[in-house]
């Protein structure tokens, strides 16, 4: 209770600060005269009496101090008293105080906004009931190391087994991103939904809003589908109505009730892909026939969540979970297989791993890229600090006298050295503040960047408890990097000779400020010739020749029946504006591969499939534009029933033949599972498959009319006019072919695009960052030479009076300026070199320590800082020595 | 002004000394210092720099209350007076201390 009245006394006290504040002063002057007419009356003359009672008081700001610091809550009335001091210095120099809150804003905002992307997609664990707890299930090879040779995604029946270990698992579940076509046949819509098992959302632990969410019952096999809807899927559609639960969805073109709304912020456990329908795994046959075959023992497409049985260390239950699958994997894997694949799958073993943060495809395109922007804007960071350091250290000196006068009067260093700490916090919070509401925009913009046609991000990046928290310590970090140097300096000074002589510049900090420029050059360095080599990249990979030409070809996907359907390519084929059509099972880029046994006629087939195989239409080539090095491409007589045959890369060819005209020849193959000869059409130019970085695979192409089962289809229309107007042509064609079936259209282009996303990313805001790098540490020489030429008004006057002349002058000056420079540029570049290599896994065409990009930094570098040395230079070079000298 | 051989104030008794003096009739800061430095014989000085805090902090805990009055030469000063909780507070420490004296006197003379 005391305490409490204590603390409720300090924090009114701090309100009354002020005006005690005046009360003690009187009193203590008071005191002053009291003792000095004692001392008097004893026999003192006046001034000497009242000498001594200034020596008995021992300085006013002491005692004040000590009073202060006596008093309860004395360290919140100090804290308050110097923010209320800064704030009202810094009103006074409202320009200075706005460059030093922008400059803050945009470094700390750049900061939050790629942690708030960071935090989104890498750190953040679920909303569900201690998410620590939870692990995923993965199969890895015995040697694996800690991230290869792993299998994340299991079968749905591998699922079943270890959701079964009930005395491991309390509970135990599974997931996989999926996209359903809701709605009646004309106003059908592709929603993003996911795909689980019985024990997902038990594993999970989370409660519904309305209805129920979906239970082990509903993943049994003859069970009528039902789905559970997410928070947003329910305000969007159902505007938030409790009898949602009860309605039906058309899902596929079957009537799916909703049973329950997921609770508010959980959206699925696949991160950036929210689930708006979940509906269990055995139930996806009715929703989507096409998919069914993903139930069957050879599709490894789920990710396990799981919640261990308390008290189970993670090495029993890994040492369990062996023994569970050395038992039990000959039941679950594929069973047509062959013998050495199905023991290849059985010698794996169960690893666990966190599960509580879910899963996304996205923390492998975008780790590195997020780490590295990361470092980029942590020095970004670094060289505000150093310019904003160089800022106060400037302003500390024209305020030399002032603080002479307060060390004068008794205050303590550390007294001095807090205020002005606190006008750096107070700067540092400013700045924090603006640059998180700036991050909380920019980071959608970051994520929209990020985001691409082949795999869309819908992730909340609004700010955190983690974000704020980073925030916090980044603004008070910062505060002691850009604060404490100047104020150490400041206060480092005898206030007598400071007062005597009216203060000129101190030589410490002439060589901090030297310093501090010089750094800023050296990182700016850092970050340009980052930004030229992820620029490099980028270039590089844009202009990589491809083999084909996706300019004006649109892509779509099918449903599969259409791969045998002679109707829509020749209905596409007649639409004006349409140069070619042709189906293709995957397209450059898509993100999907299929593999075959596929060797010269003669040789063994091997047990692994090596040769990617893609099922095409005739016209294929054409479409792409794709070169053929020889022989033919398919035409309609390679249909089903026909003779078995194939088109081969280049790439295949060599390694198989190691010639390039192999038309004609025999091969062997087990496509469909059943072994056949095919004969070579024609020889095709190598394109790349999963991305520019590695090689193309050998591949071979085979007539898709010729396949016995197809599970993607995907037509391919060239045509001129424009992706828009192309696009609006063709959708009422497609929409009529595939009732009920959502239409999604995209550039090949797009797809394109997007396998180089992560590198487009890096090069614009590498780009970005590295100019503003280049502008604040230009700004940093700038500031520095210019205060060093006011400095100097004096002397240069009495050199010019001496009979130097203009160019002299601005030689001496910029000369100055160019050492900085040039010892930043010594630092700087072996700086660079590290950071290039620690980034090398992200180039492209580009080696770290490549001269030209080397080069290119530092005369940019070199360029800017010259000119910003000139123009203060030019004015010193003008210098009057009338004036000059008069000035003193 | 130096001053040789004066005792440090042993800690924790400014406060008692400070009720002590106060309880006989109301006194600014100087009053107070002079008062101490003449009761105890010249034998105590108490600087500003404690005497204030100190007077602060029984101000602030609600035992003195402070008043701008005319001081003896007719100069405005800050007058401390004790309250009746500062009363209390008095009894409290003059009983705690007279133990305090009663029990060292009792180690160094059995000793």
């Amino acid at each position: 209770m005391t305490i409490l009245r204590r603390w409720l006394a300090a924090i009114a006290g701090a309100w009354r600060g002020e005006r005690s504040e005046q009360g003690l002063d009187a009193e203590l002057r008071a005191y002053v005269d009291l003792s000095a007419a004692d001392k008097e009356r004893a026999g003192l003359s006046p001034g000497e009496a009242r000498r001594q009672a200034l020596i008995e008081l021992g300085g006013i700001e002491a005692v004040k101090e000590q009073v202060r610091r006596g008093r309860h809550g004395g360290a919140i009335e100090e804290i308050w008293r110097d923010t209320r001091y800064g704030v009202r210095l810094l009103r006074r120099t409202p320009l200075f105080s706005a460059v030093v809150v922008l400059t803050l804003a945009l470094a700390i905002g750049a900061n939050a906004t790629v942690f708030s992307v960071v935090d989104a997609l890498l750190l953040r664990s679920l909303p569900v009931r201690a998410p620590d707890e939870l692990v995923t299930v993965s199969l890895q090879r015995r040697d694996a190391t800690a991230d290869g040779g792993a299998v994340g995604t299991l079968s749905y029946r591998m699922v079943r087994l270890f959701a079964e270990q009930l005395d491991l698992f309390a509970a135990a579940g599974a997931y996989s991103a999926f996209r359903f076509d809701v709605g009646a046949a004309d106003a059908v819509v592709r929603v993003p939904g996911a795909v689980v098992t019985g024990g997902f959302f038990v594993a999970l632990g989370i409660e519904p809003q309305v209805g129920r969410l979906l239970q082990p019952a509903d993943d049994a096999p003859g069970a009528p589908a039902v789905a559970v809807i997410s928070d947003g899927f329910w305000e969007r559609r159902f505007s938030r109505r409790r009898d949602a639960v009860g309605q039906s969805l058309l899902v596929g073109g079957t009537s799916v009730p909703i049973v329950g709304v997921a609770p508010r912020g959980f959206a699925g456990a696949t991160v950036g892909s929210p689930a708006d329908v979940t509906i269990a795994a055995a139930a996806l046959p009715q929703v989507s026939p096409d998919q069914a075959p993903l139930l069957e023992p050879g599709n490894f497409w789920l990710r396990v969540v799981a919640r261990p049985r308390p008290g189970l260390s993670r090495e029993h239950l890994t040492a369990r979970l062996e023994a569970v699958w050395r038992r039990s994997a000959d039941g679950v894997i594929a069973p047509h297989w062959p013998a050495r694949r199905r023991a290849d799958v059985a010698a794996l073993v169960p690893r666990l791993a966190p599960g509580g943060s879910g899963s996304t495809y996205l923390r492998q395109i975008y780790r590195a890229p997020l780490i590295v922007l990361l470092g980029i804007v942590g020095t970004v960071l670094l060289i505000a600090c150093a310019n904003l350091a160089g800022l106060l250290l400037t302003r500390a000196a024209s305020r030399q006298r002032e603080l002479a006068l307060r060390l004068a009067l008794g205050a303590g260093r550390w007294r001095v050295v807090r205020q002005l700490l606190a006008e750096g916090a107070v700067l540092a919070v400013a700045g924090a503040a603006l640059g998180t509401a700036l991050a909380a925009a920019a980071s959608r913009v970051l994520v929209a960047l990020m985001s691409t046609s082949q795999l869309p991000i819908a992730i909340d990046v609004g700010p955190d408890l983690r974000v704020l928290a980073f925030v916090t310590a980044v603004a008070g970090g910062t505060t002691l990097l850009f604060a404490v140097v100047p104020a150490l300096v400041a206060t480092a000074i005898d206030p007598r000779q400071e007062l005597a002589t009216g203060g000129r510049a101190s030589r410490s900090r002439a060589r901090w400020l030297a310093a501090l420029v010089s750094g800023q050059v050296a990182l700016a360095l850092v970050l340009l010739a980052g930004a030229g080599l992820f620029i490099r990249t980028f270039d590089n990979l844009r202009r990589f020749d491809s083999g084909f030409d996706a300019e004006g070809v649109l892509v779509a996907e099918l449903q599969p029946r259409h791969a045998h359907d002679s109707t829509v390519v020749p209905a596409l084929a007649d639409l004006p504006g349409v140069t070619a059509v042709s189906l293709a099972t995957h397209t450059p880029l898509d993100g999907w591969t299929w593999t075959e046994a596929v060797v010269p006629a003669g040789q063994p087939l091997p047990e692994r499939e090596s040769t990617v195989a893609i099922g095409i239409g005739p016209g294929y080539f054409d479409t792409l534009g794709l070169r053929l090095l020889g022989g033919r491409a398919f035409g309609a007589s390679d249909a089903a029933g026909g003779a078995p045959v194939a088109i081969v890369n280049e790439a295949y060819a060599r390694r198989h033949f190691s010639r390039v005209d192999v038309v004609g020849a025999r091969l062997a193959s087990r496509v469909g599972g059943r072994p056949h000869e095919l004969t070579v059409l024609g020889v095709a130019a190598n394109t790349p498959l999963s991305g520019f970085r590695v090689d193309p695979p050998p591949t071979i192409y085979l007539p898709i009319a010729q396949l016995p089962e197809v599970i993607r289809v995907t037509v391919l229309v060239r045509g001129v006019g424009g992706p828009a107007s192309l696009a609006r042509t063709i959708e009422p064609t497609l929409r009529a072919a595939q009732p009920g079936v959502a239409v999604e259209i995209a550039p090949l282009a797009s797809q394109v695009g997007a396998s180089i996303a992560q590198e487009r990313i890096l090069a614009l805001l590498g780009g970005g960052f590295g100019l503003m790098a280049l502008l604040l540490s230009t700004m940093g020489l700038h500031a520095l030479i210019a205060y060093g030429v006011a400095q100097r008004t004096h002397e240069l006057g009495v050199r010019v009076a001496l009979g130097a002349r203009g160019p002299q002058i601005l030689r001496l000056v910029v000369g100055e300026g160019a050492w900085l420079v040039a010892i930043g540029v010594a630092a700087g570049i072996p700086a660079a070199w590290l950071a290039s290599r620690w980034v090398r896994t992200l180039l492209f065409g580009v080696t770290p320590a490549d001269p030209v990009v080397a080069a290119s930094a530092v005369a940019v570098l070199t360029t800017a800082a010259i000119v910003a040395a000139w123009v203060p230079a030019r004015r010193a070079a003008r210098t009057d020595p009338l004036t000059a000298l008069r000035h003193e | 002004m130096e001053q040789p051989d004066k005792l440090d104030i042993p800690p924790g008794t400014l406060e008692l000394m400070i009720l002590t003096i106060l309880a006989r009739g109301p006194l600014h800061g100087y009053g107070v210092s002079q008062r101490l430095t003449a009761l105890s014989g010249d034998e105590f000085q108490v600087n500003p720099g404690s005497l204030f805090p100190t007077l602060y902090r029984l101000e602030q805990d609600g035992k003195l209350k402070a008043e701008w009055g005319a001081s003896e030469n007719n100069r405005q000063a800050k007058f401390y007076r004790l309250t009746p909780a500062g009363r209390r507070q008095l009894e409290r420490h003059r009983s705690r201390w007279a133990r305090v004296t009663l029990a060292i006197a009792g180690v160094l003379e059995g000793a």
